[in-house]
């Protein structure tokens, strides 16, 4: 070759690169001759916007040095680390590949099959699980309206028979490689109802376990009591085989599963035709298809759950009742009335104490294995793989990226500083903006790295937790089931809720300042309760958005005022896809009231409960009160302004119908409306809603505040501000990078929440005899650990078990008795092995911790002999 | 009236009419132009015709005859149920609250979906777009800095794409074509006979021998990145950022050129033989020019077409990436939008893809047909007619 090609070659290398080069970088036009190197500490000063279009400076912490200390004793504020690079890696097995080369240190997807299974075997990597998928064998129902097609799922009694047919063990351990477990009821793993009822479900895994012969004896029953005649080894209706549509989903290992069931019901005599298809190609037939038609009969779900569930009380509800889900399937849910009461009863929380609602459940549990639906098969369980340098808090249902916690907690253990690369499956994925920005998991752990909460989820138990609120005081209409068992809550209960005729419980798009309960409703109102939070009288002074600019009770009314105001057709920023937020808002808000502008007071009243008083609360908090993500009235006021002058809309489905860009806070068309809107926001020192904001902000206050995002935007490229320990400071879109750096003007220690940093799981093992005089007293120690020492009996909530025989029906249950931290007791009486048979049996042991809402399961064989 | 004597070996003092001489040319040339213009019309009718044909059948099959909105109805339902049900303050509603909430949040997708109009009508409304080059919106993608409109979503990727596959291809075609044309002057020799033994391997793709690169200069010597397109946090200076995508092409251009090298300067060696054993060569040689004058004039120079063709069709492919390739190297190309946008039936980018390759090809054929009348003059517009 030439030299004259390979020159040619080169330079369209090198052109190509430079090209590339500049693409990667984002653009906004807004800018500003300022001094300040350190755009995150100091307080914000008043500078004059100048416009210009100049490429912005993103500036990135690469490398940094780190210094052991005692974690417990540090000053550091903010994050631990100085800065977190989040990579795109769509896929699990090259991340796993990265994590064991040090290329990564942590996956922040839960990852399951080969990929989990190489990262568990790893010497690098450790991992943490969650519980979040449920797999179901969902049942047509269904009568066929073509009387020649039979329907055996018709009947309840085949269905909960089918139960008997599956085994689960075998789907967890062969068809999961270990990487699920066995589920028998609607009650999800991760929730605070599965330790509630670890009995009750211990006990019904008993009673459905598998047993082929009793599926195949009941099912041949049933079916013959249905009209249906086995011809040489083949169910036949009406001469014709009975021929089951069975949709089997393909993407993942509910290929296997159905493939599974399938055979077993061939053995049975059914014949099955496999219909194996993708989501998309499945759902017009089980969703919206009309069950009478008969189209299919049986099909593979799955259900998942993002984050750990306090209160199970769509369980019934949902899964088991028409009032949920309007799918034609569901249409035809007619529980026995029994199980329809309870379902209500648990979803609406009327109870008047928890030991009702406990009562309740227990009646519904068994009810609704019998009115069979759905037979449950298994609980997924994923992992997440980080190397082992690393520590972080992971959410026991939605994993890291699920986790509020874990940009709070992520460091390289023992260690302070440094640079940790985390891989994501997507990175920016869909715009950022409060209404109607992304919700993919993999942006919302990038907001929520960067943001704060006034109240966290605690990830092992899904109880509330103390963020930026100091304390709250509940108010709660007596005879409803609220405990409360944090000392940050203040639980009192009044026969009657009024709403107070000041607090705001409207808003007039039109004149932009709110109504009063007074002038909304015509009778005094009630609520459920009253929410009263108290945020510390030092708010105002420690903490500051990330464009420096602190926060005032400004931010909290802006977003009380845009709860009402955007699906408002009288707003200028009106959007019709935001109308049923708001109606869902209003269902249940009665009012609120700023009781104290500082220190920072407000009241609300709503008819939205909570068995747990921490989870009742209302905060307001900036965050917390928008869908999506994370803003400052100043920022908000500029998105506002783009939204009304028509540069980009909120939503999807508004930009769609006027064919326009969504808004985007951190890259894309929407930077150059936003620079445009601030420009002019700063010029015209603009207050939005000013009848009723400008009581909270002067002109001055918003000319600071503009200056310091067009600083921020300036420097970083972008509008996204929040408050949390990191602020995103490099935005590479098509490069797949999102760039956190530490905030250090941050008001909390690093170590705030170390507490949370690994679930507290109770590790059981049980001691005792291993043969049983009948008629003798008999005991065995339970040894309950965490991590490498005993478990505090202070912070076991009970230890329950249950004697099985060897016909696996239960013979005995009780309590057992604590002896010291780590070890407990159960004591058989001298009655009770009286009354067991001889032969072998099974002890079963539950432990139900405060800590952690998974229950510590262990079993003990013994024989019993005269 | 003019007249002019020719003076010929063939008709000495013969008169001839120049102006009907003139008028002849003059007609000649216009009937060529005629025939030119015509000839372009009719290619370029037949193009478009083709294209918007090739365009529409894509639509439908796309969307599966309509069936897609069937699909997308299911999906609807159920993703909006599933996110409802996932609020909590959803819990706060009574029934027919819940209800019409759901419904009316579908109603909001069946809207933005356009699923309210027949997909017959709809189908001509993305076939005039495209054709027209009106992209518009997206209806699910975005480009990865969020933006909906179309043209964002492919030139966001098409800068990442043209650069490693132009690259990777532009070396392997020149490269190829000259190791091919040297082969073929040393036809038997010890390098012909380890290309032609080598050229099988290019039944595996280049994912294939990506992976293995991967797994040894990543995985095992950690010499070289595993994928993406630069270092994490990419350079903020434009000359370590350049240095830093070059590391990241090494290793995919390195498997794509491996993949390919063998077979393609073999196809090309075969095809310069049947060149160099013509007898105008033979000739050459017997004359005593150069083996280099040989290859310039001789060989090259008739198979020009055929090259120019090659490489045409290589610079129009390069639009479309390699899917597989581009994830196994997470190289945010073209290839992984295009593959994003069959799986979510997202119609507009389809088409745009689609559009625009069709576009450049028709162009290409469109072009290639002139570009071979200049560089070989055996070839004529239409019977007899000028070049």
């Amino acid at each position: 070759m030439s030299k004259k090609t390979w020159a040619l070659v080169a330079l369209l290398v090198l052109v190509g690169g430079i090209l590339a080069a500049c693409g990667g970088q984002t653009v906004v036009e807004v800018t500003r001759v300022v001094t300040e190197t350190e755009v995150v500490e100091g307080e914000p000063e008043v500078v004059e916007v100048e416009v210009t279009s100049a490429p912005v400076e993103v500036e990135v912490t690469r490398v940094v040095e780190v210094e052991a200390v005692d974690p417990e004793e540090t000053t550091r504020t903010g994050g631990w680390l100085d800065t977190i690079v989040i990579v795109r890696e769509p896929d699990a097995n090259a991340a796993v590949a990265r994590l064991e080369a040090g290329d990564m240190h942590m996956y922040a997807d839960d990852i399951a099959g080969e990929a989990a299974t190489q990262a568990i075997a790893s010497d690098n990597i450790q991992t943490r699980t969650q519980y979040g998928l449920f797999d179901e064998l969902l049942f047509n129902i269904a009568t066929c309206a073509d009387e020649t097609k039979f329907n055996p799922f018709s009947n309840m009694k085949i269905n909960e028979a089918m139960n008997y047919a599956i085994d689960r063990d075998y789907v967890a351990q062969e068809l999961y490689n270990g990487l699920a477990v066995p589920k028998y009821t609607t009650i999800a793993e991760a929730s605070a109802d599965r330790g509630r009822f670890a009995k009750e479900i211990r006990e019904l895994e008993a009673k459905y376990a598998y047993n082929y012969d009793k599926a195949v004896e009941t099912i041949t029953a049933e079916m013959e009591g249905m009209g249906a005649e086995m011809v040489d080894g083949k169910w036949t209706y009406n001469g014709q085989p009975v021929t089951l549509i069975f949709l089997i989903r393909t993407e993942d290992t509910r290929l296997l599963i159905g493939g599974y069931i399938a055979t077993q019901l061939e053995n049975m005599g059914f014949t099955v035709e496999r219909v194996e298809r993708t989501s998309g190609e499945l759902s017009p037939l089980w969703v919206s298809g009309d069950p009478t038609l008969c189209e299919w009969n049986l099909y593979t779900g799955a259900w998942s759950q993002t984050a750990i569930d306090r209160e199970s009380n769509s369980s019934f509800e949902q899964y088991y009742t028409n009032r949920v889900l309007p799918w034609p399937l569901w249409a035809l849910y007619a529980p026995p009335a029994e199980l329809d009461e309870a379902a209500a009863k648990v979803f609406n929380a009327d109870f008047a104490s928890i030991d009702e609602r406990n009562e309740v459940f227990r009646t519904a549990l068994p009810l609704s294995m019998e009115y069979a639906t759905r037979d449950w098969i298994t609980s997924r369980t994923t992992v997440v793989p980080f190397r082992n340098e690393v520590s972080v808090t992971t959410d026991l249902a939605g994993g890291v990226s699920g986790a509020a916690l874990w940009s709070k907690t992520i460091r390289f253990a023992d260690e302070v500083g440094g640079a940790m690369n985390v891989g994501l499956p997507s990175v920016f994925t869909e715009p950022f903006n409060p209404f109607g920005g992304s919700n993919w998991v993999f942006d919302q752990m990038v907001i929520r790295g960067v943001g704060d909460l006034g109240i966290y989820s605690d990830p092992n138990t899904g109880l509330g937790i103390l963020g930026r609120v100091e304390r709250a005081e509940l108010t709660v209409r007596d005879g409803y089931p609220m405990t409360s068992s944090s000392d940050w809550v203040t639980l009192s209960f009044e026969p009657e809720v009024v709403v107070p005729d000041d607090a705001w419980a409207g808003w007039d798009a039109e004149n932009q300042v709110f109504l009063t309960a007074a002038d909304v409703y015509t009778e005094t109102q009630t609520a459920l309760l009253k929410s009263t939070v108290y945020y510390p009288a030092d708010m105002y002074q420690t903490v500051t958005w990330h464009d420096g600019s602190p926060i005032s009770a400004a931010d909290f009314v802006m977003a009380m005022i845009t709860a009402f105001d955007l699906g408002d057709p009288a707003s200028a920023n009106y959007d019709e896809a935001l109308v049923p937020t708001r109606e869902q808002f209003l269902s249940a808000f009665k009012g609120v009231r700023i009781a104290s502008v500082d220190p920072l007071v407000i009241e609300t009243w709503t008819d939205a409960g909570s068995l747990d008083a921490e989870n009742a609360v209302q905060t307001w908090w900036p965050a917390a009160a928008y869908d999506y993500s994370d803003a400052a009235w100043h920022n908000m006021a500029v998105m506002l302004r783009g939204d009304a002058n028509g540069g980009f809309a909120f939503t999807p489905d508004k930009a769609a119908a006027n064919e326009i860009e969504q808004a985007n806070l951190v890259a894309g068309p929407s930077l150059e409306v936003l620079a445009s809107e601030l420009i002019s926001a700063t010029a015209e020192s603009y207050i939005p809603y000013a009848p009723t904001l400008g009581q909270y902000v002067t002109a001055e206050d918003a000319t600071a505040r503009y200056n310091n995002l067009a600083e921020f935007a300036r420097r970083y490229g972008h509008y996204y501000i929040s408050t949390g320990p990191y602020f995103l400071s490099g935005v590479f879109p098509v490069e797949g990078q999102a760039v956190l750096t530490r905030y250090a003007a941050h008001p909390d220690l690093a170590s705030r929440y170390a507490a949370f940093a690994a679930p507290a799981f109770p590790v059981t093992e049980i001691d005792g005899p291993a043969r049983v005089t009948i008629g003798e007293e008999a005991a065995f120690d339970i040894f309950i650990d965490v991590f490498d020492g005993p478990y505090p009996v202070d912070d076991i909530q009970s230890v329950s078990y249950m004697v099985f025989g060897a016909d696996g029906s239960m013979v005995a249950d009780g309590t057992a008795e604590a002896v010291e931290d780590g070890v407990w007791q159960a004591v058989l009486p001298a009655d009770v092995t009286g009354a067991m048979a001889e032969g072998s049996n099974r002890l079963d042991v539950v432990v139900v911790s405060k800590l952690v809402a998974i229950p510590g399961l262990s079993s003990y064989e013994f024989v019993t002999a005269p | 009236m003019a007249a002019n004597t020719i003076t010929g070996d063939f008709n000495i003092n013969a008169e001839v009419d120049v102006e009907s001489i003139e008028a002849s040319a003059r007609k000649a040339r216009m009937q060529g132009i005629k025939r030119l213009v015509r000839y372009t019309l009719l290619k370029l009718v037949a193009l478009v015709f083709t294209v918007a044909v090739g365009v529409y059948i894509t639509i439908v099959v796309a969307n599966m005859g309509g069936a897609v909105d069937k699909i997308r109805l299911g999906t609807i339902r159920e993703s909006v149920a599933l996110a409802a049900t996932a609020d909590p303050a959803f819990k706060t509603m009574n029934s027919e609250q819940r209800v019409a909430y759901i419904n009316s949040r579908v109603d909001l997708e069946i809207k933005r979906y356009g699923l309210d109009r027949p997909f017959l009508v709809r189908s001509f409304e993305y076939l005039w777009d495209g054709m027209t080059l009106n992209f518009g919106f997206s209806q699910q993608l975005v480009s990865d800095s969020g933006s909906r409109l179309v043209r964002n979503i492919l030139l966001e990727r098409l800068p990442s794409t043209l650069l490693l596959f132009g690259s990777a291809n532009l070396i392997l075609f020149f490269v190829a074509l000259f190791a091919g044309l040297s082969l073929s002057r040393r036809y038997g020799s010890m390098a012909d006979k380890v290309v032609l033994a080598l050229a099988p391997t290019s039944a595996a793709p280049a994912w294939f021998y990506g992976l293995f690169l991967i797994l040894i200069f990543a995985a095992m010597l950690k010499v070289l990145p595993f994928g993406g397109m630069v270092s994490a946090p990419p350079p903020d200076n434009p000359v370590d950022y350049l240095l830093s995508l070059l590391n990241h092409m090494i290793l995919p251009m390195a498997a794509w050129l491996i993949s390919a090298i063998f077979l393609t300067a073999y196809n090309w060696r075969t095809f310069f033989l049947i060149y160099s054993s013509e007898d105008y060569v033979e000739m050459a040689k017997a004359k005593g020019l150069s083996d280099r004058m040989i290859e310039r004039r001789y060989i090259l120079r008739p198979t020009l077409p055929n090259i120019i063709t090659s490489f045409a069709l290589l610079l129009i492919t390069l639009w479309t990436g390699a899917i597989i390739f581009e994830t196994v190297f997470n190289w945010p190309g073209i290839g992984q939008l295009y593959y994003r946008a069959i799986g979510a039936f997202d119609t507009p980018v389809i088409v745009a893809n689609v559009v625009l390759y069709a576009y450049l090809l028709a162009l290409t054929v469109f072009v290639l047909d002139f570009v071979y009348a200049l560089v070989d003059p055996r070839v004529r517009v239409g019977d007899g007619g000028r070049k």
